[in-house]
């Protein structure tokens, strides 16, 4: 059986937050998936990218260098035909609540 | 893909950059180099150029970027401009106005920010920035440079340490420690305050707060964590631990010999926190920065190790054998040395940045080759 468009959708979506994984943060050697800077992830079937994120502060410096690698990342994909990275700031990043357990455990919380 | 590298901000970069090869001219006149200077005071506005027209430019410029709006974009062009017009020595208080509306754009920039999400860390970075516009001012209303020292330390040391409070959330501060922040930094701001009115408590009394906030960082910054891995994180991280034992440096030579006359202890004091903490940040953020500022890549290379080692080593040779020792011939080759790791990181970061154009442009053309060959 063929798979429905949406079903593409959600396999490319996971494969694309896989990619996201390669894009760390230098500050911290974190990706910025276990450290929760995602907020929303979406794909239309004509191959644009749709991100939300948020950065740790309004002045984080490093925001535009992430905004690049994630672009630099996901565009080297010959299927990706745009990236549209949006910064949102509602809610604001919540180390206790947005980072992964993997994070944690390798920031030193538990 | 990087995105076209944005000339603008190249250009605003440009004018601090000027300001810094003119504040390390003045740096050489300093070290008693038998060297031509442009002007009978030029050796006097080192400091300014260093602290407020390269570093003030790019901070402002760094926040403009981080903010998005248009507008912001004027406190970097009115400090760059100023540190510019310094360098070029255009009327004194062309530059000193230039430079006072630099540092209130900047206060401008974190009350913008501090719209979006107000935070610990971003009134620690305003304050600093109200310490920049009170150096002015007291410079404008007739203080001399040098008992400026205290504020202009005063501004990028508040500045680091809110970037860098902001960065120990992802190890969880506690409640505790966000206190030993604030007491850190009460005691340090409180002492510039105090040097308006007696010069030698006020020193005394920031230099314990430098102890208190070296030993803070020490405790709970990041770096000790990051410190571990590879690469660029290893990179940053050895640059900033590098950086906070100069600033604990600082802290015992503020509180011992309290003291900004002209001489021995007078050049350890102000260069331990100048070179071996503030530069030691720059060295530590540039590979992140300039792609964010200008667009254009920096990728990480291991011999960015060398301009950093050298700044250390060169300080050690400055402190140690010309300040301490009182050997001139030491003093003078390690403060030349200090401007050549600082020369060597403007080349290597240029040299790495036209390299990570080239690989980047060559990406985009195999992926138009690959586009091509599924079409």
């Amino acid at each position: 059986m063929q798979p429905s468009k949406s079903d593409i959708k959600s396999v490319e979506k996971s494969s694309i937050i896989e990619l996201l994984y390669q894009v760390i943060d230098p500050e911290v050697g974190i990706n910025i998936v276990d450290l929760g800077l995602l907020r929303e992830v979406s794909v239309t079937v004509d191959g644009v990218v749709e991100i939300k994120m948020t950065l740790t502060t309004p002045t984080c410096p490093l925001g535009p260098y992430i905004i690049e690698e994630i672009q630099q990342t996901l565009e080297s994909v010959a299927s990706i035909t745009d990236v549209n990275v949006t910064v949102v700031w509602e809610p604001p990043w919540n180390p206790e609540s947005d980072m992964s357990d993997q994070a944690k455990h390798i920031l030193g919380w538990n | 893909m990087m995105r076209k590298a944005s000339p603008s901000r190249l250009v605003i970069g440009l004018l601090g950059v000027v300001a810094l090869i003119a504040g390390l001219w003045a740096g050489l006149i300093l070290l008693k180099l038998e060297i031509p200077s442009p002007r009978p005071d030029f050796k006097e506005i080192h400091g300014p150029l260093m602290v407020l027209g390269f570093f003030g430019t790019l901070i402002a410029l760094e926040r403009a970027v981080a903010l998005g709006n248009r507008m912001g974009y004027l406190a970097p062009i009115s400090a760059g401009l100023g540190g510019f017009s310094l360098a070029f020595g255009l009327p004194i208080k062309l530059g000193q106005t230039l430079l006072l509306l630099g540092g209130i754009g900047l206060f401008c920039l974190y009350i913008k920010s501090g719209q979006r999400q107000s935070s610990l860390h971003l009134g620690v970075m305003a304050v600093g920035a109200i310490i920049w516009i009170a150096a002015v001012i007291a410079w404008i209303a007739g203080r001399d440079v040098v008992l400026l020292v205290p504020f202009l330390a005063g501004f990028v040391i508040l500045t680091i340490a809110g970037e860098r409070l902001e960065l120990a959330r992802v190890i969880r501060v506690t409640s505790i420690a966000r206190r030993q922040f604030i007491i850190a930094i009460g005691i340090f701001t409180l002492g510039i305050a105090i040097t308006l009115i007696e010069l030698s408590p006020g020193v005394r009394i920031a230099g314990l707060g430098l102890i208190a906030l070296a030993a803070w960082l020490a405790k709970n910054d990041v770096a000790r964590r990051t410190v571990h891995q590879f690469g660029l994180t290893r990179y940053m991280a050895i640059s900033l631990l590098l950086g906070y034992a100069w600033l604990a440096t600082a802290g015992i030579l503020w509180l011992s010999f309290a003291t900004l006359s002209d001489g021995r202890a007078f050049d350890a004091i102000i260069h331990s926190v100048f070179l071996g903490f503030v530069m030691s940040m720059v060295f530590a953020h540039a590979p992140v920065i300039v792609p964010a500022v200008f667009r254009t890549p920096l990728p990480y290379q291991k011999r960015f190790y060398v301009h950093l080692y050298l700044l250390h080593i060169s300080l050690l040779i400055r402190l140690i054998g010309g300040d301490l020792a009182g050997d001139r011939i030491c003093w003078q080759i390690g403060g030349i040395l200090n401007e050549v790791a600082v020369l060597g990181f403007i080349a290597s970061s240029g040299i790495a940045a036209y390299q990570g154009r080239k690989t980047a442009s060559s990406i985009k053309v195999q992926k138009a080759h690959a586009n091509v060959w599924e079409s």
